[in-house]
């Protein structure tokens, strides 16, 4: 009988340090393991090293190897070099772009400064794997009616599905039964933007049109269609471009300009 | 008299469960998935106390949930529903004394609940179907689920017990023999 109850305390004591190593090793970044890294290869490479000169200095190699390895660093700046200047073009073509988009922005950033918003803060959030939705502290009392557009300092939150008197239920742009129109600030081509079900905060893109160029790193916002979201609400930028075989299938992540895990203050914009 | 006290401590256990859901698990989270405690509390109710009482419970707690997240109301009230009576097909059929099973029955109604979930969810609100993306969910759900459950075993075995002599008084015997 004891000793039954002693493995059982062990389990527990087992399951519970399982546990928490989950949570801990599920939530760590590997860069910040780059410490331990770095203690291990500082004390390998000075060794390895050695051995390698040594082999060199054998075989009478070490002029080639030296030759090459000024050669791969050479070759190594000119690529940096290539990429910088690729960049600095990427650039120029979207301060072009912006500049002559820029009349039309200045209309649209009077009119969003015109909106009438309500503020509000989260004060729950879904518990749920597989859906999320905001609560907020501000409901028909204070004007809040559905589908209004539910914005952060940084960009587009979601909108709201339904109302009570004191608080008002958001679904969030990530969430996955949302989908948002949305036009690509550079082209002017418009491309659905749907939530998924990763836990990454990130939006699909789908619908691309087959001519559109897509670059990297284009900054993506509303384009006013469909009847819930208002046009040239920021959402985001596009991190990553997936092309596949066919090019009606391709798709773009996009990275929310909001962080949804630490969002706190809101507005809603009023009617 | 005994079976309303009995029905008073799930409901205030469900609101404890309801607060950790809500503040805790947020920030401890496995690979970006969250325990559901709300589904060991339907099974456990179902297990120790009867069908009746897990089926109430499931709707009321469903539909407490529903209006508080819900894009729909009825899809978590529908599904703890199904767990509750799960729970009672469970305590008929096996037996609740190893805890390999109880394990198990975690495993089954985890996964049971989710994939419902999931599939009125996609018939009603309208979700993408990403069956890849909800497998992960779901199988980082049924560990974190197991390992709270092996945690929380002795209060599960112990309360347990003290609410089944007061729900299955006379049948017990003619149950096992």
């Amino acid at each position: 009988m004891n000793r039954n109850k002693q493995t059982e305390a062990l389990g527990t004591i087992i399951t519970l340090i399982i546990l928490v190593l989950l949570i801990f090793l599920s939530n760590v970044q590997t860069s910040k393991l780059s410490f331990f890294e770095g203690i291990v290869s500082s004390v390998l490479s000075p060794v390895q090293n050695l051995f390698i000169s040594l082999r060199n200095k054998a075989t009478g190699n070490n002029t080639y190897f030296s030759d090459m390895e000024l050669l791969i660093a050479e070759n190594e700046e000119l690529k940096e070099k290539n990429s910088d200047l690729e960049e600095q073009i990427r650039e120029l073509e979207i301060i072009k772009a912006d500049n002559e988009t820029m009349q039309e922005y200045m209309n649209l950033t009077q009119k969003y400064a015109e909106y009438e918003t309500i503020p509000a803060y989260v004060i729950n959030k879904d518990v749920s794997n597989l859906s999320s939705t905001l609560v907020l502290n501000a409901g028909s009392d204070n004007g809040v009616k559905e589908n209004m557009t539910v914005i952060a300092d940084k960009g587009l939150v979601g909108h709201v599905i339904s109302v009570t008197n004191n608080t008002s239920k958001v679904q969030v742009i990530i969430d996955s039964a949302s989908t948002v129109s949305c036009s690509i600030s550079t082209t002017e081509q418009s491309i659905i933007c749907k939530g998924t079900l990763d836990n990454d905060q990130k939006l699909r893109a789908s619908f691309i049109p087959t001519g559109a160029e897509l670059i990297h790193g284009d900054t993506v916002s509303t384009s006013g269609l469909g009847g819930i979201y208002r046009k040239g609400i920021h959402i985001g930028t596009i991190k990553e471009i997936v092309t596949t075989s066919n090019v009606i299938d391709r798709y773009a992540i996009v990275e929310p300009a909001v962080d949804f895990s630490t969002v706190n203050n809101v507005l809603i914009i009023a009617e | 008299m005994k079976k309303l006290g009995i029905s008073v401590l799930f409901f205030i256990t469900f609101i404890i469960i309801y607060i950790l859901q809500a503040n805790l698990f947020p920030h401890l989270k496995i690979a970006g998935v969250m325990p559901n405690l709300f589904i060991i509390l339907i099974l456990w109710i179902g297990l120790f106390a009867n069908a009746t009482e897990a089926i109430i419970f499931g709707i009321i707690m469903g539909i407490l949930l529903d209006l508080t997240y819900g894009k729909v109301i009825g899809i978590t009230a529908i599904m703890l529903c199904v767990i509750g009576y799960l729970g009672a097909y469970f305590d008929k059929n096996f037996s609740k004394e190893s805890k390999f099973k109880i394990l198990l029955m975690v495993i089954g109604s985890t996964i049971i609940y989710e994939l419902g979930y999931y599939i009125l969810s996609v018939a009603i609100i309208g979700y993408d179907f990403e069956w890849l993306r909800f497998m992960r969910i779901v199988i980082f759900e049924v560990i974190y689920n197991v390992l709270i459950t092996i945690l929380l075993y002795p209060l599960i075995q112990n309360l347990g017990y003290k609410i089944d002599r007061n729900f299955k008084k006379n049948n017990i015997l003619t149950r096992y023999f």
